[in-house]
């Protein structure tokens, strides 16, 4: 018994097609086959990784045929990964065992007309990737070759190679030349060998052949596939400029010539009528090439009151009369200009609020609206609207009915209405919805210029909603389509490269400030246009400079210290109050400190984001000590504003000063420890509020009270003691200052203590507790 | 191979179109006085309208088949069964629908990607 065995390079497209009982050869390169015994196929089993294999059983032993086959489908079946991978394409001798030979050449010849029959219906299929597989080139098909050519004549020197080989009537052995766009100085030369490519490329005056780079069969299909990119230029769709003097600026296409690949666009005319009128005069005004006149409608009354001749001319393409001015097309004052669609981007603009408005003829006020929707709408992504979404027709003849989204159905939206006579759901297409949102609702601005901004719908005006934002307490308006329901509260943007909004920043000229503001000017797409504003610090006199992100040095974190008037320790989010200057009476946290400055937030500050820079000598710790002044009877009264609920205010007058510490350690000394901590100041050593300084107002078995230093918070709190003893531990001041962190053991010098602190904000009421050590501080 | 070459094109630059169904590549003049010689019932010779409407200048990238039986790249891009002659990599578009109709109606083989 005989098995034959076809060997097809890389081809599992065919295989699909197949059934067991009925092998067929479908769409495959040169056809090889191999004979031999069954045993010998079971053996070469491994080497189906490779290939698809199918055999074709000359017996009449019908049952191991079919297993045979069996067989091998799976494998080949199985490894098609394998396959894809062009370089493995592997080629089995023709022939093996000569006593089959005749046996072979009818094969063969089966073959190859099974080939010629299935060949030709080949472009008749749909192209799957499956089947571009079977494409793969193998060592059997000629080769590409890299060679360099004159840069912008790649598309020249691939024409000319065909001109040269129709000229040569067929002398030349190339295959094809491949020129692509976006790689320039080389065109691919298609060809068995590399002298044919010497050979196509002698004479031609742009291809320089001296270096033929042979490409590697894996990368071949890389050459030849092109991103095709969909380009959709449609009259009235909106297009920003890429050059000249209308550099990013909005425009409107009005007529499309496919072509000329030329696009008439409606643009905000930068004229300057003067220049034109000294122009035509003869009076030359020097040059100043650098002025770009502003966007401005042309008057044509300020044309002709200059002199400047005005034709009326009808435009060929448009079919509209326009007035010329010094070559220049006008219309309802804007500028019609003819530009190669080059010269313009297509893609993924988004005009903004102010220039749709800017665009809008004062006649036609509702076309220049819906032209707007339309662009807008182009925009949206799939899946804009979602079942339950809240939707408003905006045009056509149902304008202005409110619904619910049921059900999306490719461009149709099924919506509910209220309305009783109305079918149950209506089929409308989404270019005529809007989502829709009612005043007082909060809503999130997800994309466009003012994105991540979030505030209350205050008015809306159909697709146009007026927010009035959270940050900026402005009014802002956006798109319905850009917004989203959302509780959020943000401050806007508030990233801008490395750097946050209220980050302490480094200045180029080594001034300093907090970012207050990153504004977002001009096009989402221009990365740099976003203006961080920094609130300089300098005290007393608020400067707000609008830098570049360029100019930014670094963001200053360190954190540093800073006295107050009363030579108390000013930190970080330690509350403080102006006692002089022109911010005087204003209190807040701080929340920068840099070169003995402090920046104050003061959320009563309209201005600056709230935010107020002082020197820290004119600024007062709330609730700090104040120092040699005694009766300081104005902070008392400040601190008792916050904290009279508090019982511990009646303790605060009983402050001991600091100073004498022997004798507290002496009074201290075998008492029972929580009460001689009452009236310390101590500072504590772990945890989140490290670094704190209070004094401890009670003690109360294992509870502490502390009220901090610093802030407006008063701790309440229980003592845990570290060790079983701790709060027995008997004190030694003198000692304890240098050693406060080293008590590994229970050490009779140990005065750290474990507390849990509970401290309680006496701004909002709200409570923190925390696992915190708590040590005995001692006069600096 | 046939002996038969499309016509070359005779400019480099913004002049050229490429047929929506073959993706052969010629200057609009040709396409306009010959039509294209792969898809001849699309009837482009002397009619500027279908011209128009059959061909794109919005193409990426050339490739000059001398021997599209042979060549590998003509096979990859199913442009084996054409003509030599110049054709496009990818076009963006595709044939409007009635002259996609009409291509169906005479059924030869219709490029596809």
């Amino acid at each position: 018994m005989a098995v034959w065995v076809v060997w097809r390079a890389n081809n599992h497209w065919a295989l699909s097609e197949n059934s067991p009982d009925k092998p067929e050869i479908v769409n495959c390169g040169p056809v090889m086959y191999w004979s031999g015994r069954k045993k010998n196929v079971k053996k070469r089993r491994s080497g189906a990784e490779f290939l698809d294999l199918e055999a074709v059983v000359d017996s009449d032993d019908e049952e191991e045929e079919e297993e045979g086959e069996d067989d091998f489908i799976v494998h080949g079946g199985a490894d098609l990964q394998d396959e894809d991978d062009g370089g493995r394409i592997r080629r089995r001798p023709l022939l093996q065992g000569d006593d089959e030979q005749e046996d072979v050449d009818a094969l063969a010849r089966k073959i190859q007309q099974r080939y010629a029959r299935t060949s030709h219906v080949e472009y008749d299929e749909e192209t799957t990737d499956v089947e571009q597989q079977a494409l793969l080139p193998s060592v059997k098909d000629p080769k590409l070759w890299m060679v360099k050519c004159a840069i912008g004549h790649e598309r020249e020197a691939a024409i000319c190679l065909l001109q040269k080989f129709v000229d040569k009537g067929g002398e030349l052995l190339i295959k094809s030349a491949i020129a692509l766009d976006h790689l320039k100085g080389f065109i691919y030369l298609e060809a068995e060998k590399e002298a044919h490519v010497k050979e196509a490329c002698k004479g031609l005056r742009n291809i320089y052949s001296m270096q033929v780079r042979l490409v590697p069969i894996k990368e071949m299909t890389d050459v030849l596939s092109v991103e095709s990119k969909t380009v959709d230029l449609a009259p009235d769709s909106w297009v920003r400029m890429k050059t000249g003097i209308y550099k990013g600026d909005l425009a409107k296409v009005v007529y499309v010539d496919n072509v000329h690949q030329r696009v008439t666009v409606k643009l905000i005319p930068r004229v300057d009528l003067q220049a034109i009128a000294n122009k035509l005069e003869g009076i030359n005004v020097g040059k100043k090439k650098a002025f770009i006149p502003p966007p401005r409608l042309v008057k044509i009354e300020e044309a002709r009151d200059l002199h400047i001749r005005v034709e009326v001319k009808r435009d060929r393409d448009t079919g509209e009369y326009m007035e010329v001015i010094n070559g220049m097309h006008f219309k309802d004052g804007f500028l019609y200009k003819p530009v190669s669609t080059k010269s313009i981007s297509i893609h993924s603009i988004q005009p903004t609020f102010d220039e749709l408005e800017k665009f809008k003829t004062p006649g036609d006020e509702k076309d220049e609206d819906m032209a707007g929707l339309s662009t807008l709408f182009a925009n949206r992504k799939k899946g804009h609207f979602m079942k339950g979404d809240a939707v408003i027709v905006v045009r056509g003849d149902l304008k202005n009915l409110m619904g619910w989204v049921e059900k999306v159905e490719e461009e149709n939206v099924h919506i509910n209405t209220k309305i009783k006579d109305l079918p149950k759901t209506l089929a409308v297409n989404e270019k005529e919805l809007c989502k829709y949102f009612k005043p007082g609702d909060h809503v999130k601005v997800v994309s466009g210029v003012q994105e991540g901004a979030t505030g209350m719908v205050v008015k809306v005006e159909g697709h146009v909603l007026i927010i009035l934002s959270d940050t900026t307490k402005e009014d802002i308006r956006v798109f319905a389509d850009n917004v989203v329901e959302s509780s959020e509260v943000t401050s806007g943007i508030t990233r801008i490269g490395d750097y946050e909004l209220h980050d302490l920043v480094l200045l180029d000229n080594m001034s300093f400030g907090v970012i207050i503001r990153v504004e977002s000017e001009g096009f989402q797409n221009l990365k740099d246009s976003n203006f961080p504003q920094v609130l300089k610090g300098i005290p007393e006199r608020p400067e707000v400079v609008l830098v570049k992100l360029r100019e930014i040095k670094s963001k200053i974190e360190r954190r540093v210290n800073a006295q107050d008037r009363n030579m108390n320790v000013v930190s970080t989010k330690d509350v403080v109050r102006v006692v002089e200057g022109p911010c005087k009476g204003k209190q807040g946290p701080v929340q920068h400190i840099h070169r003995g400055i402090l920046f104050i937030y003061d959320r009563h500050h309209l201005e600056h984001a709230g935010y107020i820079c002082v020197r820290a000598r004119s600024c007062s710790v709330v609730g700090g000590s104040t120092g040699k002044d005694k009766n300081g009877a104005n902070l008392l009264t400040t601190r008792s504003d916050g904290l009279r609920a508090s019982p511990n205010i009646l303790q605060s007058p009983r402050r001991i000063p600091r100073g004498p510490q022997m004798e507290f350690g002496g009074r201290n000394r075998g008492g029972k420890g929580q009460d001689s901590l009452v009236g310390r100041t101590i500072k504590i050593r772990l945890g989140p509020f490290k670094g704190y300084r209070g004094r401890v107002t009670e003690v109360k078995d294992q509870t502490v009270r502390v009220e901090l230093d610093s802030q407006m918070k008063i701790v309440t709190g229980n003592e845990t003691p570290r060790y079983g003893l701790g709060s027995e531990t008997p004190m030694h001041p003198s000692r304890t200052p240098m050693h406060p962190y080293m008590t590994p053991m229970r050490d009779p010098r140990v005065t750290s203590r474990r507390f849990r602190i509970c401290l309680f904000n006496s701004n909002d009421g709200s409570t923190f507790v925390a696992n915190s050590y708590v040590e005995k501080a001692f006069a600096a | 191979m046939d002996g038969s070459v499309a016509q070359i094109p005779t400019s480099f630059g913004h002049e050229l179109r490429a047929c929506l169904r073959c993706r052969l590549v010629k200057a609009y003049y040709q396409f306009k006085e010959s039509g294209c010689e792969n898809c001849p019932f699309l009837e482009m010779a002397g009619d500027e309208e279908a011209v128009g409407s059959c061909t794109t200048a919005n193409f990426s990238g050339i490739i000059s088949i001398m021997d599209p039986g042979r060549s590998w790249a003509a096979r990859w891009l199913r442009l084996g069964k054409f003509i030599p002659g110049v054709y496009t990599l990818a076009v963006s578009e595709t044939l409007p629908d009635d002259y996609q109709n009409l291509c169906d109606d005479y059924a030869p083989p219709k490029h596809a990607r």
